[in-house]
């Protein structure tokens, strides 16, 4: 009487397990990913999550895109349009790259390259310096 | 000496007349010529909302220069000037001419780029097989 129910249990959770890792291991490397990608940005995060998500599983691209993984590759909109200097007095230029509050948005958000972010900053203070753009929206 | 480029810009008080402006700028102009520059634009964009309040005026009368010189001397002058002025609240000065050379530069690059390779810039065949085995391996 004792075996019985001593065999029954570890019968039941080995089945369990077999199948059920795969799918564990799929979550949380699908998860990382994402997180890395939010982190890294436009450009690098399609790369790295290639590279986590191949040990991951196999499976893991494929049923990423079910699950949203997937994301629209931004491009940087000053590197399509050839801009060689991003003009501080075209404020309508710069608006979109700004949040409601006048914070500037993160690359993340916009896909712009770092070279462009860098130069899209510095015209976004001239702007802000002589009152063509707030530092902070009044409410 | 090198030359140097500089955008200036300064904003008015909204209840400024329009003389007295003109007064501003003709003083600029005579002491850049004074300090071996020259004034190459003047631009009036008029009356403008001020994204924050600047000595509690909500509105502001800009106007928009473009000076050439050969030293920074100059742009001290101008400063002086503006920030006696009773009728100027903010003004602001920007050296232009290495960002015009970094724009020139980048230009030509992308030029001569273009003129290496001209072949090569067609676009390959768009080669697009659908794997249907690969899909079915995978899955088993």
């Amino acid at each position: 009487m004792s075996d019985q129910p001593n065999q029954v249990p570890p019968a039941a959770p080995e089945a369990a397990p077999a199948p059920s890792t795969p799918r564990a291991e799929g979550h949380p490397s699908g998860g990382a990913s994402r997180r890395e990608g939010f982190s890294g940005g436009g450009g690098g995060g399609q790369r790295r999550e290639g590279g986590p998500g191949g040990p991951g599983g196999a499976g893991g691209p494929r049923r990423g895109g079910n699950r949203q993984f997937f994301r629209k590759q931004k491009v940087c909109r000053f590197c399509v349009e050839r801009v060689d200097l991003i003009d501080y007095k075209k404020v309508e230029m710069l608006q979109p790259f700004l949040q409601e509050r006048g914070k500037i948005l993160p690359r993340r958000m916009t896909g712009t390259c770092s070279r462009h972010q860098r130069w899209l900053g510095e015209a976004i203070k001239r702007a802000r310096n002589i009152a063509l753009l707030p530092f902070a929206t009044e409410l | 000496m090198e030359e140097r480029l500089y955008d200036l810009i300064f904003i008015c008080r909204p209840a400024t007349p329009e003389e007295e402006i003109n007064k501003i700028v003709a003083t600029l102009e005579h002491s850049a010529t004074e300090h071996g520059g020259k004034v190459e634009k003047t631009e009036k964009w008029g009356a403008r909302r001020l994204a924050y309040r600047v000595e509690k005026h909500r509105e502001g009368f800009f106007v928009y220069m473009v000076v050439r010189g050969t030293q920074g001397n100059i742009i001290k002058e101008l400063e002086r000037r503006l920030k006696v002025s009773d009728a100027v609240i903010k003004y602001q000065t920007i050296r232009l001419d290495e960002e015009l050379k970094r724009q020139q530069k980048l230009v030509h690059h992308r030029e001569r780029r273009a003129s290496r390779r001209p072949r090569k810039q067609a676009p390959p065949a768009p080669q697009q097989q659908v794997p249907p085995p690969a899909e079915q391996t995978a899955a088993g």
